[in-house]
């Protein structure tokens, strides 16, 4: 079976970021430490040990700008065999449907039985493109996976929601989002890392997948820091005053119980 | 605009408290452009309908039948869809719980529409129709334009006013659709045990951290919990030892939360735990390292250690909450 894997370069998770006053909506990007999105390498692993089991290959889909390539290259080292690419500012810039419209035309072209992502994209918080590609691509979806089992025409997938714990079977092909505990990411060796610098990544134009960059859905018009919270209490000394004073506040203050 | 939809979530028939909080927004959202309100729901009970029936809304599409008897993408996007242009709507409302993330992004591709996903503010007053959004771990928010003529909006939980009641008729419409595809079908659902609230939802949390130091520790922070009818929620140092089950964690790789009252027992406060809570209204902090991050954040920080104090505190709030 071929397995698409949607891939995204996002900051590491502890990089300190702050708005581009040049850009707006934009970081700025100087000191930035770029990672491959943290759930994408929860698909990439998937797709690379359903493959394994399976045959067939694994590949990597990506829209980013040019330093994007560093996150398909670790993708590459963990085991997908190749990647296609659409790095045009128009794509990389665009509204989370009109990504998921891109990446679904990228997709297409590798007639995959299964579509595999992230289940959100750490930088955007945004959850949304497995749905939204699934839509485009006429699929079944399952969002935030915590197991998925292949079995013939159709996947059975575990995944969690507030009050249960789901089974679902999606008919194949089928669009699913990774979530944590679905397995645990290898990490490239050395010899991997050195494949994946000679594996191919092709880049794709918006006019080469038939798709022209059209009006904005939606954007990003400013970027803010969150209102600081205000200084707290802080009490320390005998538990019994310390909590006295605790359930004083509670009352008082936050007025919850 | 045209007109506001409003996705309602039932569970077991009756409405889900975050979608009392998109109606509400629904209602907000009415008022302020001057148009029209309507919701479009599944699986209702009689309760659940008598509810809606008093929120001022014009009409109320329902859907029920064994195609839609449990929650599929397919079979409710099509739906939904359907009771959008019988509605005239061009902004459709929906709660970012699971389900409603689920839905709503098949549904914006669908109609080609503006997506904003986990909004935390409607900015009423901006043209054209903005939002905010937290991106980059909460660490900034995203003021959003929502610049397509047709906007799908789903609203984090705890954040917007439930909806109030009023009065007015409202036309009852019965949806009938045929031939809805349905390829991903859940097949068994393993309801949580019975009480067991999860921390979306919970108006109040009590987590545990890596201070807890094991799963014998976590009854602490239950009793508490249970005192205050809160959730247990934990950090993810937690979960990775294996002391309690992942659906608890709080934070970047687990789940994000909004409740009224956050308390967070031997928690340090890693940014990515922050990312999970920080938009909660007040944070109490148990630590026993008063230089630990969460310490400079929390409203209240009690410097001590969390099973002499959570166990003393649980003592007196509950003596409190009987006067």
């Amino acid at each position: 079976m071929n397995i698409a894997v949607i891939l995204k370069q996002v900051p590491d998770t502890e990089a300190v970021v702050k708005p581009d006053p040049a850009k707006p909506g934009a970081i700025l990007e100087t000191d930035i430490k770029f990672i491959l999105n943290t759930y994408d390498e929860y698909a990439v692993e998937e797709a690379v040990r359903i493959v394994e089991k399976t045959g067939g290959e694994a590949v990597g889909v990506c829209i980013g700008p040019e330093r994007a390539e560093a996150a398909i290259r670790s993708a590459l080292a963990m085991g997908l065999s190749r990647a296609l690419w659409v790095s045009e500012p128009d794509a990389v810039s665009a509204d989370v449907i009109t990504q998921a419209k891109v990446l679904a035309a990228a997709i297409k072209t590798l007639s995959p039985g299964l579509v595999l992502c992230g289940r959100e994209m750490i930088d955007t918080q945004e959850d949304a493109i497995a749905s939204a590609a699934a839509q485009f691509l006429d699929m079944p979806q399952v969002l935030n996976a915590a197991k998925i089992t292949i079995d013939g025409e159709k996947a059975v997938v575990l995944r969690e929601v507030e009050s249960a714990s789901l089974e679902i079977e999606a008919k194949l092909p089928a669009v699913i989002s990774c979530g944590k505990g679905l397995n645990e990411p290898r990490y490239p060796n050395l010899m991997s890392i050195k494949k994946a610098k000679n594996k191919e990544i092709k880049k794709l134009t918006l006019a080469e997948l038939g798709l022209q960059a059209g009006p904005a859905k939606a954007r990003i018009a400013a970027l803010e820091a969150p209102a600081p919270r205000a200084k707290g209490v802080r009490v320390e000394g005998e538990v019994a005053s310390m909590v006295a004073q605790g359930v004083d506040w509670l009352m008082k203050v936050a007025k919850v119980v | 605009m045209a007109g506001i939809l409003v996705w309602v979530e039932t569970f077991n028939g009756e409405l889900r408290k975050a979608s009392r909080e998109a109606l509400g927004a629904g209602q907000k959202f009415a008022d302020h452009q001057k148009v029209s309100l309507d919701a479009v729901v599944f699986n209702a009970g009689p309760a659940a309908l008598a509810e809606l029936g008093s929120m001022g809304l014009r009409k109320l599409f329902t859907v029920s039948g064994e195609s839609f008897a449990k929650y599929s993408s397919e079979g409710y996007c099509a739906a939904v869809a359907e009771a959008g242009l019988k509605s005239g709507a061009d902004v459709y409302l929906a709660c970012a719980s699971s389900l409603g993330r689920d839905l709503t992004g098949r549904l914006a591709a669908k109609l080609d529409a503006a997506l904003a996903t986990d909004v935390t503010e409607i900015l009423w007053d901006k043209t054209p129709l903005s939002v905010r959004r937290p991106v980059y771990s909460g660490k900034l928010l995203a003021q959003t334009e929502l610049l397509a003529s047709c906007k799908v909006l789903s609203l984090r939980p705890n954040v917007f006013a439930p909806a109030q009641t009023r009065t007015g008729a409202v036309e009852t419409v019965a949806l009938t659709l045929a031939d809805v595809k349905i390829r991903a079908q859940v097949q068994k659902a393993v309801a949580a045990a019975q009480g067991v609230l999860d921390v979306t939802e919970a108006e109040i949390i009590v987590s545990g951290g890596r201070g807890v130091g094991g799963p014998d520790g976590f009854k602490v922070i239950e009793g508490l919990a249970h005192t205050l009818n809160a959730a247990v929620g934990a950090s993810r140092a937690a979960v990775d030892a294996g002391w309690i089950p992942y659906a608890h964690q709080v934070g970047q790789t687990g789940k994000v939360v909004s409740p009224v009252l956050y308390i967070a027992c031997g928690i340090s406060g890693a940014i990515q735990h922050f990312a999970g809570m920080g938009s909660s209204k007040f944070i109490v902090a148990v630590n026993i390292d008063k230089e630990a991050p969460i310490m400079a954040k929390a409203d209240f920080a009690i410097v001590g250690d969390l099973f002499k104090v959570v166990p003393v505190l649980q003592q007196e709030l509950a003596k409190a909450r009987a006067k």
